[in-house]
Parts: structure tokens; C-alpha cells; sequence
């Protein structure tokens, strides 16, 4: 069982902190959850959601409860266009307009959060216990956020405490064993606020294939531990400390005769100073995070078999200003961001400093037309510097309909990995060498006799690799159409450069191959979202998302234009060329995907009831036809269906009851997709102070 | 109204030649299950006798020197150049090998501008997963698959061409062949041989 003790040390001062910006543009709309959508991610102030002329989405907290998610991936699934992807190690990445999770920016109240496994984000590790909205950003967003900024951003906002002591505590039990366990309790007056949550989750994990005596998921626990705490120093200055603490230990089990465990260890804190008075605001921020994983894998008799580890640091000061004009926001800011990596397969250990610049100019030309623009410049001195510009603009149709454009440039940097990696496989016995150290690395595997011949000469390691970079374009509109039923369409183009590949640089003379990172492809996604939401009446609510996906490889597209594609049937029939229609795109992208939400609620009996299923068409993770690319002859994976159904009874303001199952209609592949358990039925009971 | 025939016309057209390409495919000859076994492993060196093929016969031979082309796992060597280790067969005759990226029926004629020999260096076909015939999956699968359209035209050891599409590096030739169940090393490929001396159309 579970025991939490918190203890709450409180200080005492006076006068109220809270502190209410206003908004650059108001925009009248009847739906009431609408006016009160603010966004901060988009321009780092504050600014309504339905006049940022930004492709932005917020998932609020009332979201989250009514749907009993836990888990960052939960929701983020059941938002049109964006899927949580598998991984190894089982962890789950974000999709965003067709790009991977490597190209989206995760922050934590505004603060990037670092610990990738090769470029994927797992998303597993947040959890929404103490959250009070999500914010989306689609599209480049470098010109503010910089490096990893290239599909989007999405920017998780941690709950502020209310007046005055408040309390909450849940509990839940779910299938395969998983308890989640969440306690937050705070204070605040006028001067003075304190905060402290924890969560608890525990799962047996699960196997979807009997047969094999290895788990899909394998047994693992996890602990989330947030503590805030602020107050102000006089009327126009006010201070914030958060520190959060996350940890997680999971089974680590290879073979039936290896195993171990894995541990990851996430900390987290942030200073903040804020100067506030009516024409300007400043903020002093100093941010700093550790990411750190260990695993090993003991044999039978309990003998070190192999173990790695990482260890990733981040320190980041920075200061944001705010002028606020008549009719216009100037922000800029400047800070400087220093990473450090110490890891298993690294020679050295390399660190990475950025000192960065931006400026952005908001401004309303008149009631109707509000646009922003700005730019942020990033020093490198490993790689080529990056001015990352953007440009946006909404026009105000009526008070019902407006119509949103966005185009800005968005940049990932080369990681670590890509640049200082040392890797031999053990079994097998290829090898893969970092950018940066490759000539050094080659050179000692040349002495060592270990080299057969080289197929990529070695000067062409001396210029740098480049950032991979993209332009991407959205074109909106919002559609109220009545008073219950509204329309929000979204057209996007994201083409992206200089993306980052590995490929054979040279044979060994065990003969296998030694890789290394080069700049190669270049990538396009294009498509349409659409959102819509009918309000039968108060009680009954329909939402229908769909998005649309074309995602190529632009040389691959070459490849086949140019006929040099072919594919085969089957052994005995011959190969034929594949048109340029013949290819599909890039691997495990959907054409079509889909979201149907059903939310009812009885205010006469204090309940409601949530219905979601979200569809993913067909796409395929192989190419099982052994032409190197997916085309239509490829064997994909069947689209699916997967819904969901929740249901919370509210009893005398202090307590919620909630039940449910996940993937009501038990659908699995377990072949081919295993983040995809069977049906899942929890219970949930949640205490809470009012 | 007319313009919405043309795509069906379309489909039609290569429905029809699609067609045609499986009855074009009746006038090759084919070699099935020509095993090419290695002692040694991956990774290590391999010994052990090639498996040598001859065009005219169009079949295996234990001939020193009346060899065209040879095959030891995933590896083929030509009757021409020199060796590339030791324990291979000695070159005896001219031959040679390129890689065309096209589907054997596509292949009209040979050109020795572009043909290649074994050499110290490295072999006219070269090995590599995507470098020659053929792609390795990687684990789990560690499947050899050969990638469709890549036909190999051949010069023999005594200056006749061939060509030749592999098709499978399995026994019986199975369209979804696994490491578990089917056994590797057995080669099946069709092929073309033009038995004029210095001839080059390969139709």
C-alpha cells in the first residue's frame, strides 16, 4: 500500500499575487469554454485562443477528468491529428502533422523537458494528475522556442492553487494490475502560495503473446513528485520556485536467461523572478534539469551481463520582456542554454552551449486584424547558427468567422548521438560512429586492422552536419456557424531539409558495415484538419476531427518518377516498375485519421457519461516487398477503431466516482501493434476539498 | 464526359500489359534450389567449395575451369579477374557481371563498357545488404531478400551474355519465407542466354 506524508511549511506576507494580463484581441463567441481558452504557448503571453492566428489547440482539465486520463499519451490520442507512436523500450512519441516526436518541443510550464530515447519523447512519463491545461502549438515554432521546435510544441501547464487551503486525494485500480495513487495538497493568500503533489503508479505491465514467455510490457512503478512554492516580494515584484521529481523503474527482462532492471530518474526546477507594471513585465527565469537513466541485465547465475547508462544536463537562464502598447505587444527575450551528456558509447563528453536571442512584435492594425511577427537567433558552434523567423496573421471576419495564416521556420540541431556516438553491437558486430568524432573513431579502427575498405572518403567528414530544418505554413478559419454548431478548418505544409540519416561509410573486415549520420532527405507532409462541434443542447455535445496526411520523402518520390523502383508479387511472377503514384510516403504515417466524441452531462443528477473512438487508417512500419520504400503493393497494417468510455458521478462537491473502460471493443494486433492492450476497466474515486 | 474514360482506359492498358509480362516471363529459363551452402558463418571467413554454374548447360558443373559463375551464401563470384581471397577458384576465362536497375525483360542487350571482373579489391557484384542482389532484414526476421528489379547481365567465360533475375535465396522459393521454417541458401533465378559467341542482344 501506499503512504504519502506531506508537510507544509508555510510563510506569510501580504497583498494578493495574482496578477491578470489582458489580452490583445477579444473575440466574441457564444461558446462560453471558448472565451475562457487562454494560451500562452503561442506568444508567451497571454492571448484567447480563438484570436491567435496560430494552429493551436488547448486540452483543458475538464478534458482530462471527464475522460479519466492519466497519462499524457491518453489524451493526446484523442486529439485530432496527433498519435502517440511505439518505440523501442515501449515508449511513446508524439505524431505531429506527420512529423515524429523528435521535431516537437515538450515543455513543462514553459520549460523544455529533456531525456530522449534516440529522439523519441516518451510521453508515459507525465503525468496529468496536477494539470490544469495543454497547450498545442502545430507548426515551426523556433522563432520563440528554438532548437527541436520544427513540428510544434506542445506545452503542459501545471495547476495554480486556488484561495485558501485546498486538498485532493485519488485513488484508482485498473486491469493488468495498475494502481495510480494522487495526493496534491495547497495553500495560498494573498502573498504567499505552496503547493506539493505526488503520484503513485504501479502496473504489472501485460503480454500480448502468450506464447512468449517475454512480456510486451514489463512490470514497472513510477513516482511523480511536484512541489511550488511563491510569494511576493512588493507590489511589482513577485518570486516562484518549482521543483519537480520524477521516477520510474521498470523490469528489464531480454531473454528468458538475461535479466535486470531500468531505472530513470527526471528532476526538475525552476526559479522565476517577475516584475510587473502596467506598460512593461520582465521575467527572470533560471531552469535546470537532469535526465538520467541506468539498466543492466544479470545472467542466470546472477553475473553482470551488460549495463548503460545516461546522464544529461540542462541549465537555462533566461530573461523575457513584455511591452505593452496601445495597440501592440513587444516580446523579446534573450538567455543562454548549456547542455552536458555523459553516457555509455560516448568517448567523450560533450557539451553544448546556445546563447539565444528573440524579439516579437504582436500588433493590431485595427479591430479586425491582429498580426505577429518575429524572429530568434541561436549560436552554434558546432553546427551553422540558426535565425528562425516567423510570421502570422488572423483576420476577423465578424464576430463568427475568421480566417488564420502562419509560416515560420523550425530547426532540430544534430543530437548528441548523432554527433559523438561510439557504438559497436555486441552480437552482431557492425558499428556506428558520431559525425564529429568520425574521422578520429575511423582512424583507430583503420590502425586496429578492422577496416576492409572505406566508401565514403573521410574529408567529406570535415564540414559540419547541418541542422535539419523546415518552413511550414498553416492556413486556418473558424466557423461559427450558430450559436451550437462551429467549424475549425486547417490546411499545413511542412517541408523539411537536411533531415539526418545514417548510411554505410565503411566495411569491416568481420564484414559487417560501419555507419555513420549525414544529411540526406528531404521530406514534405501536406494535409487538412478539420474540427467541428454541435451542441444539441446543454447537456449533449458532439465533436468530429479528421486530418488528412500525405507524407513523402521528396528523393524517394524522385526515385520513383525517374522508374528506377520496382517490386514483385510474388517468386514466381516477374518484377515490374512502380509509377510515382505507387508510393505511399513515409512509414508508419496514416492517410486518414479520425476522432468521434460524444460528452453528456446530467446537471440534474450530477453526472456524465463520455463516448470517444478514434480511427487510424492503414500504414505499414516495413517494407515487406524488399524494394527499400513503402509502396501500394506493401503489406500494411490494418486500420482500426479503438473507443473509450467514461463515465464520473459528482456527489455533494467533494467527491467524484468515476468508471470506465478503455478499448471497449477489445481490439488488438498484437503482431504488429503492441502499445495496443486489450480492454482496460478502471475504477476511480477522487476526494477533494472545494 | 470523355475525359473520365481516359483514366479506366488507363487501367485497362496496364491490366493488359501486366498481363503480358507474366507470359513474357514463361520464355525465361529457370534454375530452382541451386544450393550454395558455406561452412563458417556470418561474419567470419568462409571456406568451402562455390557452387559453379554454367550458362551453356544451364546447369551446375564440377568443371575447374568450364565455369560462367559461382555462388557461396549470399555471395557470386564471376569466372574472370582474379580472387578476392584465397580459397576461391582460380579465374580461368573472360567473364564478368554489372548490376542493370530494371526488370530482366528490360534488359535488350549487354554492354561491356559497363561490365566488371573479380578483383583483389572486391567483386563485380558486390555484397552488402542494398549494395548488390539482395537486402538483409536485420533481426529478428534475418531474412535475404532480393530487390525486385536489379537483373544481373553477365559476360561468360568465353565472351557470350547472359542475364538473370534471382527471385528467391530460399528452399522452394516461398513468397514470405522465414529464417525459422525455410532453409537458406537455395537460389532460384531466371535467366536469358544468348548462345552466339559475341552477341550482346540479350531479347
Amino acid at each position: 500500500m501506499v503512504r504519502i506524508i506531506f508537510i507544509l511549511l508555510l510563510l506569510v506576507f501580504s497583498e494578493s499575487i495574482a496578477s491578470q494580463q489582458y489580452v490583445v484581441t477579444k473575440i466574441d463567441t457564444s461558446n462560453t469554454e471558448n472565451l475562457e481558452k487562454v494560451i500562452i504557448t503561442g506568444t508567451r503571453t497571454k492571448r484567447i485562443l480563438t484570436s491567435l492566428p496560430l494552429n493551436a489547440e488547448i486540452i483543458t482539465k475538464k478534458d482530462i477528468q471527464r475522460n479519466n486520463s492519466s497519462k499524457l499519451t491518453d489524451i493526446i490520442n484523442e486529439q485530432t491529428g496527433l498519435i502517440t507512436i511505439s518505440d523501442f523500450g515501449g515508449v511513446e512519441g508524439i505524431q505531429m502533422q506527420g512529423l515524429d516526436s523528435q521535431y516537437t518541443l515538450i515543455l513543462l510550464d514553459n520549460q523544455p523537458l529533456i531525456g530522449r530515447s534516440a529522439g523519441t519523447f516518451d510521453l508515459n512519463r507525465i503525468t496529468l494528475g496536477n494539470i490544469t491545461q495543454i497547450e498545442i502549438i502545430k507548426g515551426a515554432s523556433s522563432s520563440l522556442y528554438g532548437n527541436e521546435a520544427l513540428a510544434g510544441v506542445v506545452n503542459i501547464i501545471s495547476e495554480k492553487p486556488k484561495k485558501g487551503f485546498s486538498g485532493e486525494i485519488s485513488s484508482s485500480i485498473e486491469t493488468n494490475n495498475s494502481f495510480e495513487n494522487i495526493a496534491n495538497l495547497s495553500f495560498k493568500r494573498n502573498d504567499v502560495y505552496i503547493s506539493i503533489f505526488h503520484n503513485i503508479f504501479s502496473s504489472d505491465g501485460y503480454n500480448l503473446n502468450p506464447n512468449d514467455e517475454l512480456r510486451t510490457v514489463n512490470k514497472f512503478n513510477n513516482n511523480t513528485t511536484s512541489l511550488n512554492f511563491g510569494f511576493k516580494i512588493n507590489n511589482k515584484f513577485n518570486a516562484d520556485i518549482n521543483f519537480r521529481k520524477f521516477d520510474q523503474k521498470i523490469d528489464n527482462i531480454s531473454t528468458n536467461n538475461l535479466s535486470g532492471e531500468s531505472e530513470i530518474e527526471e528532476e526538475n526546477i525552476h526559479f522565476k523572478i517577475k516584475y510587473k507594471s502596467n506598460l512593461f513585465s520582465s521575467e527572470l527565469n533560471y531552469y535546470a534539469s537532469n535526465y538520467n537513466t541506468y539498466e543492466y541485465l544479470n545472467d542466470i547465475s546472477g553475473i553482470l551481463y551488460s549495463e548503460s547508462y545516461y546522464d544529461h544536463y540542462l541549465q537555462k537562464p533566461e530573461l523575457i520582456n513584455t511591452i505593452n502598447l496601445k495597440n501592440s505587444k513587444i516580446v523579446f527575450g534573450l538567455g543562454y542554454k548549456s547542455e552536458k551528456l555523459e553516457r555509455t558509447y560516448f568517448n567523450e563528453k560533450p557539451e553544448l552551449n546556445t546563447p539565444f536571442i528573440y524579439l516579437q512584435y504582436d500588433q493590431n492594425l485595427n479591430k479586425k486584424i491582429n498580426i505577429i511577427y518575429g524572429a530568434r537567433f541561436d549560436k552554434f558552434s558546432e553546427y551553422k547558427s540558426q535565425i528562425s523567423p516567423k510570421l502570422s496573421g488572423i483576420y476577423l471576419i465578424d464576430d463568427k468567422n475568421s480566417l488564420k495564416f502562419s509560416m515560420g521556420y523550425g530547426f532540430k540541431a544534430p543530437d548528441f548521438r548523432q554527433l559523438y556516438f561510439n557504438f559497436v553491437n555486441s552480437t552482431i558486430g557492425y558499428s556506428v560512429l558520431g559525425y564529429n568524432v568520425y574521422e578520429e573513431l575511423i582512424n583507430q579502427l583503420i590502425d586496429d586492422g578492422q577496416i576492409n575498405n572505406i566508401l565514403v572518403p573521410i574529408e567529406e567528414f570535415n564540414d559540419v552536419l547541418k541542422p535539419e530544418s523546415s518552413i511550414s505554413i498553416n492556413l486556418g478559419m473558424n466557423n461559427n456557424i450558430n450559436d451550437n454548431f462551429s467549424i475549425k478548418t486547417n490546411l499545413f505544409l511542412n517541408k523539411v531539409i537536411n533531415l539526418i540519416d545514417t548510411r554505410i561509410v565503411a566495411n569491416k573486415t568481420n564484414g559487417q558495415n560501419v555507419f555513420s549520420y549525414y544529411n540526406v532527405n528531404n521530406v514534405v507532409t501536406y494535409g487538412l484538419e478539420a474540427n467541428s462541434e454541435y451542441k444539441i443542447d446543454n447537456n449533449l455535445k458532439f465533436l468530429l476531427g479528421y486530418q488528412l496526411l500525405y507524407a513523402m520523402d521528396t528523393d524517394i518520390q524522385n526515385e520513383f518518377s525517374d522508374g528506377l523502383v520496382y517490386a514483385r508479387l510474388t517468386t514466381d511472377s516477374p518484377a515490374f516498375q512502380l509509377k510515382k503514384t505507387d508510393y505511399y510516403g513515409l512509414f508508419n504515417r496514416s492517410r486518414h485519421m479520425g476522432v468521434f466524441k460524444l460528452i453528456y452531462k446530467n446537471l440534474s443528477h450530477n453526472f456524465d457519461i463520455n463516448f470517444r473512438t478514434r480511427y487510424r487508417s492503414k500504414y505499414a512500419v516495413i517494407d515487406s516487398n524488399d524494394n527499400n520504400y513503402l509502396d501500394k503493393y506493401d503489406e500494411f497494417i490494418k486500420g482500426y477503431f479503438i473507443s473509450n468510455l467514461s463515465f464520473n458521478k459528482y456527489i455533494k462537491n467533494n467527491f467524484i466516482i468515476s468508471a470506465g473502460a478503455e478499448n471497449i471493443f477489445n481490439y488488438m494486433d498484437p503482431e504488429n501493434i503492441p502499445n495496443i492492450r486489450g480492454r482496460l476497466i478502471y475504477f476511480k474515486l477522487k476526494i477533494y476539498s472545494n | 464526359m470523355g475525359k473520365r474514360f481516359i483514366p479506366i482506359l488507363f487501367f485497362l492498358i496496364f491490366n493488359c500489359s501486366s498481363d503480358e509480362q507474366i507470359i513474357e516471363n514463361l520464355n525465361f529459363d529457370s534454375v530452382v534450389n541451386l544450393h550454395a551452402p558455406a561452412s563458417g558463418g556470418q561474419g567470419q571467413s568462409t571456406d568451402g567449395n562455390f557452387t559453379k554454374f554454367d550458362f551453356e548447360s544451364g546447369m551446375q558443373t564440377m568443371s575447374e575451369s568450364e565455369w560462367d559463375i559461382a555462388f557461396r551464401t549470399t555471395t557470386i563470384i564471376v569466372n574472370g579477374g582474379s580472387k578476392f581471397s584465397d580459397e576461391e577458384p582460380e579465374r580461368t576465362g573472360n567473364a564478368g557481371a554489372y548490376i542493370y536497375n530494371g526488370a530482366i525483360s528490360e534488359v535488350s542487350f549487354a554492354s561491356d563498357e559497363f561490365i566488371q571482373q573479380d578483383t583483389e579489391l572486391g567483386y563485380a557484384i558486390p555484397t552488402g545488404s542494398g549494395n548488390g542482389w539482395y537486402n538483409y532484414s536485420g533481426g529478428p526476421n534475418h531474412i535475404i531478400s532480393p530487390i525486385p528489379g536489379k537483373t544481373i547481365v553477365f559476360r561468360t567465360r568465353d565472351n557470350r551474355y547472359a542475364k538473370i533475375e534471382i527471385v528467391s535465396y530460399y528452399l522452394d522459393a516461398p513468397n514470405d519465407p522465414n529464417a525459422m521454417d525455410n532453409e537458406s541458401r537455395y537460389y532460384t533465378f531466371n535467366y536469358f542466354f544468348q548462345s552466339e559467341f559475341g552477341n550482346t542482344s540479350l531479347d
